[in-house]
């Protein structure tokens, strides 16, 4: 810990992007100091992950609604000046996100605008790979929160000599420490030593036998009874099988003490922050948790699609910040959403958008300094008829594993892009 | 020049024990059981039911190679192409691609072909994710044309190769605007390995493959407006080269001859070979001109692939664990959501992670993928057809080994014969191997007999006498769901459940 603290005041110094804020909370975070993070930085802090899968359009999300550019490209899916939740006297809200409005307003929202990368890549896959791994020029096989992982948890995997865990109400210990709210792993949470967990819905997650539950426990048997190998496969799969065998048992165990506050909505978003609300109640030793929403690939017919997503992510994540608010917890939880990329300026003839570049994030949380962070991307200054971001993303990710999960970002992350001043 | 390894996730599971480094390569002609034939099987292929282990194990070791190297008889008669109407339409293209392909691994009789096949695409790995799917399924046929055939052939064949050229951007590679990236890839991925090669030498391989592009409808053209015929420096070596000529001077470079046959040993033996392996191999592959059938056929018929070694040193991928899985339960048809399952378990095919394809190795095994094919395994092996209306079950025998009075030809008519078959016929993706076919094998429903076959059939018994009594009691257990011992009325589901339990086992995790 001293180590860490010694890092921290070391790189306090770093230049942070100038926020503007809106008029109501410029007085407030202009005379609120940077945090000592020395002190206040809690080790239990969580970082929750916000896939927008698809490629979000920006200017339909936080809308430039003063600028006659945007109107004049958007003339049928543009949002209506009188429609837009305003931020200030030139940009606003998707009024379809009142509920993250309202958070904001309280100031528990950052909006980092015109995040990107040089040379931006307009495919889904290989633009998802560069923001997961945090590497747009070279191909890396781990994910930059499983580089996290790799660096804070214990090796697991190459855990040979590690004695088995007791089967049953054992502490979970570090195998939630890094958890998917989903059927596969996404490539961000991909590590090389720490196992993550993907969890598609809490009551199957594990060993699935149907009605012979006699199966399931001799299956544990037969894992917890297993001999050390020879093989070093077999020691990691004999390791690997006991807590897949477990984990699910010890997590619904543990779970069962936290009672939900709020009523989520009924999608399947709000039902992935419902679960993630429980793994943070429950005390699992969890640090990241990655959720998705989607899809945001809005190429025809864009409104109606992309309003309805907009609505299920502010509604979730206020029904979610409301639960661990309710629990004293919205303090120890930071959301931070991302997509592959924004679209294009203009709509196109399908009354939708193409693939694009640079696009705003949400921070969300008890300890962010809300506030808008960076000017909106010009309309006219465009480069091949995108938006040139302003924000490089890894300079988002810098700021949260040094600030907000107290760890070195050039550990995780090649090159220095500097932070965002957001927590 | 040297390999670089430092990425290689697999470096540290190499099996302990020391190499015989002088006979290595040797033939192997030592003892030749059920249990090597299954890893014969396994690593040169997809695994086998067990009378086509029992039939191998029966030829010896030499002839045995012999029959995977050099299969007798006639290829099924696949089609050259999926549906059109389903590989053209955006909604369907990806998994009828997929299919396709997962398709001839289940039933092809050249498995070594298609085992080699599914190397390359982990090596040359395209993704149909930014690829056009019809685009990957002759990729694929590519593959499989010169899966063991000659390097250098396989290495020209992919950079013209429609998918590649769209894959890693080379159809814009021109003599205005040199595109680097497949340049890059070729050395780094391919052939050659981080660290022997100079960013001099990546801009002038960018330069030779200039003009190998694509035409408007995807097929791949030479344009000779486009390629930059100047002199350049490659390795060394200097003049106005072209593709080709790089292709060449790569494959001549002592580090690729290396770097090719270290992978062909992590995919065959085990996991971070030792160096003097690897030169072994090495020299093979030099001396045969670069000839892969030569060159696996050297790993196949050595001691060190047959040695204990190697013997369940790797883990499955999952793919060889879902296709092995279907072929030993005798599945005609891959069942259609198999592509999820195998997202879940790290491995869908035509999509690999990135470039760099599959890491492979301790990557294979997390807690998600685990259960992904625990789940698979019981979902497909205690799927049970519908039972035959007029079917009967089979009575008890006695409680000794000798007093079998229900064998097979008194048995009444399964599910898998007799009038009554309609809808299991149908089911095309129900395993055709049934606990049917289990009592049959053991002349009769007698748990200690069924037990013995069940633990031979899908893990060559390779277990501990723990885990037998454990699946003993699981036969004869009295839990509410299963509330009788094994018996006439109960065999079908308690047959099934330890199955799949078996089928969970680590050592069905392990190639």
């Amino acid at each position: 810990m001293s180590k860490r603290r010694a890092f921290i005041s070391q790189t306090l110094g770093i230049a942070v992007l100038g926020g503007s804020v809106p008029s109501f909370l410029a007085s407030a975070v202009d005379a609120q100091p940077l945090p000592q993070l020395g002190t206040t930085l809690d080790p239990d802090n969580v970082l929750l992950v916000i896939q927008m899968g698809g490629g979000n359009d920006g200017l339909n999300t936080v809308v430039p609604y003063s600028d006659d550019n945007y109107h004049r490209v958007r003339p049928v899916i543009g949002i209506a000046q009188g429609d837009v939740l305003k931020i200030d006297d030139r940009i606003g809200l998707n009024p379809v996100m009142a509920p993250l409005d309202d958070l904001f307003k309280e100031g528990k929202v950052a909006i980092v605008q015109g995040v990107g990368y040089p040379n931006p890549n307009r495919s889904h896959f290989e633009a998802t790979q560069i923001w997961e791994t945090a590497s747009p020029e070279n191909p890396v096989s781990y994910g930059w929160l499983g580089r996290y992982l790799d660096r804070v948890v214990p090796a697991l995997k190459i855990g040979a000599a590690k004695p088995p865990d007791p089967p049953q109400g054992s502490d979970p210990g570090e195998i939630f420490a890094g958890v998917t709210l989903g059927d596969t792993v996404p490539a961000a949470m991909i590590a090389q030593h720490v196992d993550v967990p993907a969890i598609g819905a809490l009551n199957t997650f594990g060993y699935n036998s149907g009605k012979d539950s006699a199966s399931k426990t001799t299956a544990g048997t037969l894992y917890d009874g297993a001999r050390p190998g020879q093989s070093p496969y077999l020691s990691l799969i004999e390791t690997t099988a006991r807590n897949a065998m477990h984990g699910g048992d010890v997590l619904r165990a543990k779970i069962a003490s936290f009672q939900n506050a709020v009523t989520y909505p009924s999608d399947p978003f709000s039902a992935q922050l419902k679960v993630a609300a429980q793994i943070v109640g429950a005390g699992v030793g969890t640090r990241i948790v990655f959720v998705s929403i989607g899809s945001f690939d809005t190429h025809a017919g864009q409104r109606a699609q992309q309003d309805r997503l907009l609505g299920y992510l502010a509604t979730g994540l206020h029904a979610f910040y409301s639960d661990l608010a309710a629990h004293q917890l919205q303090d120890r939880v930071l959301a931070m959403t991302f997509s592959e990329f924004g679209r294009r300026v203009a709509q196109n003839a399908s009354n939708g958008t193409d693939h694009g570049t640079a696009m705003p994030l949400f921070i969300v949380g008890g300890k962010v300094r809300g506030g808008v962070y960076g000017d909106h991307p010009s309309l006219t200054d465009l480069d091949n008829g995108d938006l040139k971001y302003a924000t490089d993303f890894r300079s988002v990710y810098a700021t949260v594993l040094e600030r907000w999960l107290g760890h070195d970002p050039s550990d995780v992350i090649a090159g220095n892009f500097g932070s965002v001043a957001f927590v | 020049m040297k390999l670089d390894t430092s990425t290689d996730p697999q470096v540290g599971f190499r099996p302990p024990g020391p190499l015989e480094a002088a006979t290595a390569l040797d033939r192997y002609d030592g003892d030749f059981t059920r249990r090597h034939a299954a890893h014969l099987l396994r690593r040169a292929g997809f695994g086998g039911t067990p009378s086509e282990i029992d039939a191998l194990a029966s030829l010896g070791a030499s002839a045995a190679v012999d029959s995977v190297l050099h299969p007798s008889g006639d290829e099924v008669a696949f089609a050259a192409y999926p549906d059109p109407a389903l590989l053209y339409d955006d909604k369907t293209r990806n998994a009828t691609a997929q299919n396709w392909w997962l398709d001839r691994m289940l039933r092809t009789r050249r498995p070594l072909t298609e085992k080699m096949t599914l190397f390359w695409h982990g090596h040359f790995a395209t993704s149909i994710r930014k690829v056009p799917a019809v685009l990957m399924v002759e990729q694929i046929d590519l593959l499989r044309t010169n899966a063991l055939g000659n390097f250098r052939t396989l290495l020209v064949s992919i950079s013209k190769d429609p998918a590649m050229l769209v894959w890693l951007d080379n159809r814009y590679n021109n003599k205005l605007h040199p595109n680097e990236n497949y340049a890059r890839e070729v050395m780094e991925l391919f052939a050659l390995g981080l660290g022997n090669y100079t960013e001099d030498d990546v801009k002038n391989a960018a330069r030779a493959f200039t003009g190998w592009t694509v035409d408007k409808s995807l097929a791949a053209v030479y344009k000779p407006a486009l390629h930059d015929d100047g002199p350049k420096t490659f390795l060394g070596r200097s003049g106005p080269f072209g593709g080709e000529d790089v292709v060449d001077i790569i494959a001549q470079q002592p580090v690729h001859q290396r770097f090719i046959c270290r992978k062909l040993l992590e995919f065959f033996v085990y996991s971070d070979p030792e160096p003097e392996l690897i030169e072994g191999l090495a020299r093979t592959y030099a001396l045969s001109g670069y000839d892969l059938a030569q060159t696996v056929g050297t790993i196949l018929r050595s001691n060190v692939f047959f040695s204990t070694r190697a013997y369940r040193a790797l883990p499955k991928s999952p793919i060889e664990f879902t296709i092995g899985l279907l072929r030993l339960m005798n599945v005609s048809e891959v069942p259609k959501d198999t592509i999820g399952w195998l997202q879940r378990m790290g491995q869908e095919p035509m999509a690999p992670p990135s470039v760099k394809g599959w890491d492979g190795g301790p990557t294979w095994i997390n807690t998600a993928t685990l259960l992904a094919r625990f789940n698979y395994v019981n979902r497909l092996v205690k799927a049970a057809p519908p039972r035959p209306p007029s079917e009967a079950p089979p009575q008890m025998t006695g409680t000794t080994a000798t007093s079998a009075t229900m064998t097979a030809a008194t048995m009444p008519a399964g599910t898998t014969t007799g009038t009554a078959m309609t809808a299991a016929a149908a089911a095309a993706t129900f395993p055709a191997f049934t606990p049917d076919d289990i009592v049959r094998q053991s002349g009769g429903l007698n748990a200690g007999r069924v037990l013995a076959a069940i633990v031979a059939d899908t893990v060559q018994d390779d277990v501990t006498g723990d885990v037998r009594r454990t699946l003993a009691d699981y036969l004869q257990s009295t839990g509410a769901s299963l509330p009788t011992p094994f018996g006439p009325e109960n065999y079908q589901e308690k047959i099934r459940g330890a199955l799949a339990l078996a089928l969970n086992l680590p050592a069905n995790q392990l190639n």
